[in-house]
C-alpha cells in the first residue's frame, strides 16, 4: 500500500513537472528565427536590396553628441554584443538566433550596468549585408560610448525572415524599440504600429528645419508624424556608355527638359524614344538587335532595358504613366481598387519588352540565368539600361570590376508629356509599444543625424539634409571614379520628381496586396503570350485585390 | 458510417456506471487516467485549446501586429463569406489559379505517382528472383532517414538549371541549352519538379507496401497457379485485394499529406508562390495570410477551411473503402 501511494506520488510529481516544463517561459525573448522561411538566393525584388558587392566609403568617425562626454562606464558585454551581431551571410537563419541570443544578453548587461536598453531592429530593408552591418556596430559602440543613460543594442535579421520575425515579436509584446532603415513599403506592412514623435520632437527641441519642410511633411500621416527624413533615393536612367558607342546611339540626356537625337532627328526623351533605342541596344548571339531581320530572341546575349527590381505593377505604372491613388473607401468592406488604365498599358508594354516581337527586356528564365546575374543584370553588364532609385549604385561593383563604366541620364517623359519619376526614401521608426519612447527618441535623432555620416554612405543613400549631400556624392565618387558630375545632378535633380503619392503607399491588408502584386511581375515575366490572356490576368488581379483590400 | 467508425472504439463510463463499480475497478480506472494523463494534458494544451482559440480566431477580426493585449473586435461569419468569396482560394482561371485547384491539381499529378511507384518498387523488392533484397530494400528506405529539408535543398541544388548535374547531364547528353527544363522556375515544369523531389521520401511507403506484400498467403498463389493464372491476374485477383488495406492507409495519408504541402514550396521557391502564383499551395497560403500578411482571423478560418475538406476526403475514402477495401475475416451484410 505504501509503495503505490509512492509511486502515485512520483507520477503526480513527474506530471507536474512536465507541466511546468511545457508551460514555462522561454529564456530569453528570442526572434521566431527557425520558424522563417529558408534563405533564398534571389535579391528581394520588393524592397530595396541590399547591399551586396560594394564597399562602404567610412567616413572618418564624427563626434559624439555634444550634450554629453563619453562615460568611464566599461562595456565588455556591449562589444561582446557587437561582435556577435556580425553576420556573416544576411540568409543564415542560425545568425539571427545567434544575434538574438546576444541581444537578449546584451539587455541583461544594460540592466545590469543601470541603462536603459533601447533595441535597434535592422532587417526590413538595407543593412543585414555584412560590411553594412559592420558600418551599425560602430555606430552603436559610438553612441554607447558617448553617454551613460542609454545602451543601444543592434539587432540584425534576413531581410527575407525580417518582417515575420517583427511580426512576431510584435505579436508577443516583445517588439524592438526602433526599426529601419525602413522604406514605406517595410512600414505600411506594419501600418498603425508606428509612434507618434510629435511630442517627443517638441519635447527635446529638436531641430527639424535641418530638412526640407515638404520631406518632414511626408512623413505626416494619419498616424502622426511617424518619422523624420533620413534617406532619399531619386530616380534615374542608369546606362552604360559603351554599349551606346558600339551601335551608334546617343546618350541619354543629362538635363530634364533636353531633347534626344534619334538618326539625326531631334525628338523628346520619352518612352517612345526609350522603346526604340532600348530595342536596338538588345543584341543576340549573332550581333543582331532586336529590329532587325534574323534576330534570335531565344540566343539573347544583352538586353536594352533592365527594370532592376522595379518591377512591381506599382512601380512600373508609377514610373511609366504616373503617380495614382490605388484605392478608394472609407473602411473594411468598401475599399475598391482604383489603378488606372494607364497602368494596365505600362504592364503590358513591360510583357511586350519580354515577350513581343521585338524584345528589349529578359524574361524571367533568361534573367534569373547565373550569366544575367540572376537578376541583376545591369551590374553584370547584360543591360544598357536600367531604370531604379540611387540605392542601386550601392551595388554595381561588379560592373565598375569588370572595367566597364555607367553613367546616369534624365527619366523618360510619359506619354502625357510629363516626367514621372520615384523617390524612395528610407528612415527610422520607433514601435508604438516601447517602453522607453523618449529614449527610443534620443537615440532616432541621434541616428538621422550624426551617425548618418557613417550609415547613408553605408546604405548609398542621399542624405535628406541638403548640405550633407555634397559629401555623399564626393564618397561615391570615390567609389565610381568613371562617374561624372553631369550624372550625380541628374540623380540630384530627380528629387524634384518624386512619385506622390508613393508607389509604396499604404493600402489595406498592405502585405499581401502588395505580394500580389510580385505574384502578377512574376506570372507576366515567367509566361509567354500563348499561355496567358494579358487582359484576363488584368482584370484577375484588379478582383484579386478588391477581395484582398477588404480582409 | 459514424456508427461503423464509432463500433470499435471503447466505451466511456457514465456517472453513474462509475458510482457502480467495484472499488477495486474504480482505482483501477483511476490509475489508468494518471498514467494517460501526461498525454491528456499535453492534448488538451497544445493541441485542443489552439484548435478552440484558432476557432475563436475565426469569428473575430484580429491581426497578429495588434498584439496580445488588444481587445479583438467580433467579426461574426464575415471570414467565412469572405473565404468562400475569395478568388485567391477557388478561382479556377488558368494562370493564377487559386491555391485550392493549386493543391488539386498538383495532387492529380503526385498522388498517382506517390502510391503506385512504391507499390511497383516493393513488388520487386517481394520477388524471389532479386538477389540483395537487404541492400535495395535498405538503400531504397535511406532517403526517408534524411532531413526532407536537408533533401529538398540537396533537390533544388541537382536541379539548378544552370548548374545542376541533371541538366548538365542533359546537355552532355546532346540536348540544346536552351531546351533543357528550368525545373522549379518554370511555369510547366514546376509540378513535375516537385513530384521528383517528392519521390525521394517514398521510402516508408514502400516498407509498408513490402509488409502488406509478405502478409499475403503463398498458398493463394499456388492455388491460382494451379488454376493458371498468370502474374498479372494473380496481381488483380490476389495481391491487390489482399494489400487493399495497405493501399487505403497510404491513400489517406497521402491524401492528408496533399493538403498540407508546404514544405517543398517554401523551401524551393521561398514561399513566394513562384514562378507566377503556381506553387502557393492551400497550406502555404494559409501560412503566408497568418504570418506574412499578418491576418490571423482569416488564417484560422482558412485553417477550419482545411480541416472540413480534409474530413470530408477522408469520410468520402472511408465511404468508397467497402467497394475495393477487403479486409481478411470481414464480414459483410
Amino acid at each position: 500500500m505504501r509503495n503505490k501511494r509512492l509511486f502515485s506520488l512520483l507520477a503526480l510529481l513527474l506530471i507536474g513537472s512536465m507541466l511546468l516544463a511545457a508551460c514555462g517561459a522561454p529564456a530569453e525573448p528570442a526572434p521566431a528565427a527557425t520558424e522563417a522561411p529558408a534563405a533564398v538566393e534571389e535579391p528581394a525584388a520588393a524592397e530595396e536590396p541590399a547591399a551586396v558587392e560594394e564597399p562602404a566609403v567610412v567616413e572618418e568617425p564624427t563626434a559624439a553628441p555634444a550634450e554629453e562626454e563619453p562615460t568611464a562606464v566599461p562595456e565588455p558585454e556591449a562589444a561582446a554584443e557587437t561582435e556577435a551581431t556580425l553576420t556573416p551571410e544576411e540568409e543564415d537563419a542560425a545568425a539571427v538566433a545567434a544575434a538574438a541570443a546576444a541581444s537578449a544578453e546584451a539587455m541583461k548587461a544594460a540592466e545590469a550596468a543601470g541603462k536603459i536598453p533601447v533595441r535597434w531592429f535592422v532587417g526590413l530593408g538595407t543593412g543585414t549585408d555584412p560590411q553594412q552591418v559592420a558600418i551599425q556596430e560602430e555606430v552603436v559602440a559610438d553612441f554607447n560610448a558617448s553617454q551613460d543613460a542609454i545602451q543601444l543594442i543592434l539587432e540584425i535579421v534576413p531581410y527575407d525572415s525580417g518582417r515575420d520575425t517583427l511580426a512576431t515579436q510584435i505579436a508577443s509584446g516583445a517588439g524592438p524599440d526602433i526599426v529601419g532603415p525602413v522604406g514605406w513599403g517595410g512600414s505600411n506592412a506594419f501600418y498603425g504600429q508606428w509612434l507618434d514623435l510629435t511630442s517627443y520632437i517638441e519635447e527635446s527641441g529638436f531641430d527639424t528645419t535641418i530638412f526640407d519642410p515638404a520631406l518632414v511633411d511626408s512623413y505626416q500621416t494619419e498616424e502622426g508624424q511617424v518619422g523624420l527624413p533620413f534617406a532619399v533615393f531619386p530616380s534615374a536612367t542608369y546606362y552604360i556608355p559603351a554599349y551606346f558607342d558600339e551601335v551608334g546611339l546617343e546618350y541619354p540626356p543629362q538635363n530634364y527638359g533636353d531633347k534626344y537625337m534619334l538618326d539625326g532627328e531631334e525628338v523628346d526623351w520619352n518612352w517612345e524614344t526609350f522603346t526604340e533605342v532600348a530595342k536596338r541596344l538588345t543584341i543576340d548571339i549573332n550581333g543582331y538587335n532586336s529590329t532587325e531581320e534574323g534576330f534570335d530572341p531565344a540566343q539573347i546575349v544583352q538586353v536594352g532595358y533592365s527594370p532592376q527590381w522595379q518591377t512591381h505593377p506599382n512601380y512600373i505604372g508609377s514610373y511609366i504613366a504616373g503617380a495614382a491613388k490605388i484605392f478608394e473607401g472609407e473602411e473594411k468592406g468598401s475599399y475598391v481598387a482604383t489603378y488606372p488604365d494607364n497602368w494596365k498599358e505600362a504592364l503590358k508594354w513591360t510583357y511586350d519588352g519580354m515577350y513581343g516581337e521585338q524584345p528589349y527586356m529578359a524574361t524571367g528564365p533568361m534573367s534569373g540565368a547565373p550569366e544575367f546575374g540572376n537578376g541583376n543584370l545591369f551590374n553584370m553588364g547584360k543591360a544598357a539600361m536600367a531604370i531604379t532609385p540611387l540605392w542601386y549604385t550601392c551595388c554595381l561593383g561588379d560592373l565598375r570590376d569588370s572595367g566597364a563604366e555607367f553613367q546616369a541620364g534624365i527619366m523618360p517623359m510619359g506619354a502625357d508629356g510629363v516626367v514621372h519619376g520615384r523617390v524612395d526614401a528610407d528612415t527610422f521608426r520607433v514601435w508604438k509599444g516601447t517602453k522607453f519612447p523618449a529614449e527610443a527618441f534620443t537615440v532616432l535623432s541621434y541616428l538621422i543625424t550624426t551617425a548618418g555620416d557613417k550609415l547613408l554612405p553605408a546604405y548609398g543613400a542621399l542624405p535628406a539634409i541638403p548640405e550633407k549631400q555634397e559629401p555623399f556624392f564626393e564618397a561615391k565618387s570615390n567609389d565610381y571614379p568613371f562617374v561624372t558630375p553631369e550624372t550625380w545632378e541628374v540623380f540630384k535633380a530627380g528629387l524634384s520628381y518624386p512619385d506622390a503619392p508613393s508607389a509604396e503607399q499604404y493600402t489595406p491588408n498592405w502585405n499581401e496586396a502588395f505580394a500580389r502584386g510580385n505574384t502578377m511581375w512574376d506570372l507576366l515575366q515567367n509566361t509567354p503570350p500563348d499561355q496567358l490572356d494579358f487582359d484576363a490576368e488584368w482584370q484577375k488581379y484588379l478582383d484579386d485585390l478588391n477581395v484582398i483590400f477588404n480582409k | 458510417m459514424f456508427q461503423e467508425l464509432q463500433r470499435g472504439l471503447p466505451k466511456l463510463p457514465t456517472l453513474r456506471a462509475y458510482r457502480e463499480m467495484t472499488p477495486l475497478k474504480r482505482r483501477e480506472m483511476r490509475e489508468g487516467l494518471l498514467f494517460i494523463s501526461p498525454w491528456l494534458v499535453g492534448f488538451l494544451i497544445f493541441t485542443l485549446l489552439p484548435m478552440v482559440a484558432s476557432l475563436i480566431f475565426s469569428f473575430l477580426d484580429l491581426k497578429i501586429t495588434d498584439g496580445i493585449t488588444s481587445a479583438p473586435k467580433f467579426a461574426g461569419l464575415d471570414n467565412y463569406v469572405q473565404l468562400f468569396q475569395d478568388p485567391q482560394i477557388w478561382s479556377l482561371q488558368s494562370g493564377t489559379r487559386g491555391s485550392l485547384w493549386i493543391t488539386i491539381f498538383f495532387g492529380i499529378i503526385a498522388l498517382p505517382v506517390g502510391i503506385f511507384l512504391p507499390l511497383g518498387i516493393a513488388l520487386l523488392m517481394n520477388n524471389r528472383h532479386l538477389k540483395g533484397q537487404m541492400a535495395f530494400r535498405s538503400a531504397f528506405y535511406m532517403p526517408y532517414i534524411i532531413p526532407f529539408v536537408a533533401a529538398v535543398f540537396l533537390w533544388g541544388g541537382m536541379l539548378n538549371p544552370e548548374t545542376g548535374w541533371i541538366n548538365r547531364a542533359l546537355m552532355a547528353l546532346g540536348m540544346p541549352r536552351e531546351s533543357v527544363p528550368n525545373w522549379a522556375n518554370d511555369i510547366n515544369w514546376v509540378y513535375p519538379t516537385y513530384v521528383i523531389m517528392g519521390i525521394w521520401g517514398i521510402g516508408n511507403a514502400m516498407l509498408i507496401f513490402l509488409a502488406g506484400l509478405q502478409g499475403v498467403p503463398t498458398e493463394l498463389y499456388d492455388a491460382a497457379k494451379v488454376d493458371g493464372a498468370n502474374a498479372w491476374q494473380s496481381f488483380r485477383k490476389i495481391t491487390f485485394p489482399m494489400i487493399s488495406p495497405v493501399v487505403f492507409y497510404i491513400l489517406v495519408l497521402s491524401v492528408v499529406g496533399l493538403f498540407q504541402f508546404f514544405l517543398i514550396p517554401l523551401v524551393v521557391n521561398q514561399g513566394t508562390g513562384r514562378p507566377g502564383g503556381a506553387t502557393m499551395f492551400f497550406n502555404l497560403y494559409l501560412y503566408k495570410t497568418f504570418f506574412t500578411f499578418q491576418n490571423m482571423s482569416y488564417g484560422a478560418t482558412m485553417a477550419w477551411l482545411l480541416f472540413f475538406l480534409i474530413m470530408i476526403v477522408t469520410v468520402f475514402l472511408f465511404g468508397t473503402a467497402r467497394y475495393w477495401v477487403y479486409y481478411a475475416g470481414e464480414r459483410r451484410s
